[in-house]
């Protein structure tokens, strides 16, 4: 069978270049698979876990938002930020993550900086959400 | 003539100063070397996003693109950013850029204003000295470069352009050519030019252009591609600056070191020629001395 070749590159270098049988991407409108044969398409993505399955093997990948394009079995993965689950920083994570709250508790919500912390709430959440579907 | 001593005294400052920029230049290699790294590493994302937007362009066909980021309007207010670093002893680098900068100043007294923003404690330092006005200094950028970095001084551009305070942006900074080698350049940042070029043809998913499909649909996706191709491209600027510095550093040094070495050869002929005078002189006063005795 044929195979997707996904690629994970983020602008500060390239992540990730695998072949695998299906990719679970965080998609704008809630999770979606790929498969080779997928039509081509290009997709917002949100901050969350992509998943490579490869041989019934999983892995996951934490993906801080951006653009994914298909085509051609290739998944082109254009990501702020990626690391593997496994290396998530979940302490890190949720000290940013309050930092943030903090910061936007004095905030209206027109407030300039209010939807980039709101973004580093959304942000931290989801890479602890990837880390911890990670473990269980 | 100078004694002896002075000449000495002459020859360790100058070996001194050798072991100094001899030392300078050596690190600017080695980070010269990480600085290449970065703009390599950087390339894949970039290509693919210019690709995306390209094959985006080319799809929509007849159909207009429009993004506000896309759209230029009369100029009359313009933003000039000068990428400069923190250090000196880099040769022409940072010099470079002033100068470009105010020709572009002198160059453009048509316009109704040119705001200043500086990347970089010598740019800012040289305009501030002058009582130019200088609208922003994004400083302390060189000790956390990374492209988040970058991104918020974009948005910060963006912002505004959008809100029209500015009607263009430009930034001035060192092309990097090679390890010996820069060119400064003045890229237009906003409104953004470059949308791929349309007779590229597409690659990912080209085999059926009609059926092609945005999630969550063309103008959303667009929305997000063009901020982020600016971000991308200060990003870019931002690197390669920073390897020309550490280019430009380098080759200053290693200027630096070989005339310092000229300097010393040339020190330690006059030394031994004054030494060899001296011993002649004392030579020719005991043999006069001897002589007196007959």
């Amino acid at each position: 069978m044929a195979k997707l070749t996904v690629e994970i590159v983020t602008p500060e270098k390239r992540i990730l270049s695998v072949q695998a049988d299906e990719a679970i991407v965080p998609g704008g409108r809630g999770l979606f698979g790929v498969r080779p044969g997928h039509t081509p398409f290009l997709s917002l993505m949100e901050p969350g876990a992509l998943t490579l399955i490869e041989s019934g093997r999983r892995e996951s990948y934490f993906v801080a938002g951006g653009f994914v394009e298909v085509g051609n079995d290739k998944v082109l993965v254009l990501a702020d930020a990626a690391e593997p689950v496994t290396g998530i920083d979940v302490e890190g994570a949720r000290r940013r993550m309050a930092e943030a709250q903090e910061r936007m508790k004095g905030m209206s919500s027109e407030d300039a900086r209010f939807e980039l912390e709101q973004a580093t709430v959304r942000r931290e959440a989801a890479r602890i959400g990837a880390a911890s579907s990670a473990r269980a | 003539m100078a004694s002896l001593r002075d000449i000495r005294k002459r020859i360790r400052s100058v070996k001194n100063t050798r072991q100094i920029t001899k030392a300078m230049k050596m690190v600017s290699a080695a980070k010269l070397r990480k600085a290449q790294d970065g703009i390599l590493a950087a390339r894949p994302y970039a290509t693919m996003l210019d690709q995306i937007i390209a094959d985006l362009a080319a799809r929509a066909g007849d159909e207009s693109l429009s993004h506000p980021l896309l759209m230029a309007r009369p100029v009359k207010r313009v933003e000039l950013v000068l990428l400069t670093s923190d250090r000196g002893l880099a040769g022409g680098f940072n010099s470079n850029v002033i100068r470009r900068a105010n020709r572009f100043l002198y160059e453009n007294t048509n316009l109704e204003s040119i705001r200043l923003s500086t990347v970089g404690r010598k740019g800012n330092d040289f305009f501030r000295n002058r009582g130019q006005n200088i609208r922003k200094d994004f400083g302390g950028l060189y000790q956390r470069l990374n492209y988040r970095a970058a991104a918020d001084v974009a948005e910060e551009l963006v912002a505004s352009y959008l809100n029209g305070e500015v009607d263009a942006v430009h930034i001035v900074y060192n092309e990097f050519v090679s390890a010996i080698s820069q060119t400064v350049k003045v890229a237009q940042l906003l409104p953004l030019q470059t949308l791929g070029t349309p007779d590229q043809a597409p690659t990912a998913g080209s085999t059926s252009l009609v059926d092609f499909k945005y999630e969550p649909d063309r103008q959303s996706v667009l929305d997000r591609l063009v901020p982020q191709a600016v971000n991308i491209k200060l990003y870019r600027a931002l690197l390669e600056s920073v390897a020309s510095e550490h280019g430009a550093r380098m080759s200053a040094m290693e200027n630096a070191t070989s005339n310092a070495t000229d300097m010393i050869g040339s020190l330690t002929l006059t030394y031994n020629r004054t030494r060899q005078a001296v011993i002649t002189k004392e030579l020719m006063e005991i043999v006069s001395g001897a002589e007196a005795l007959k």
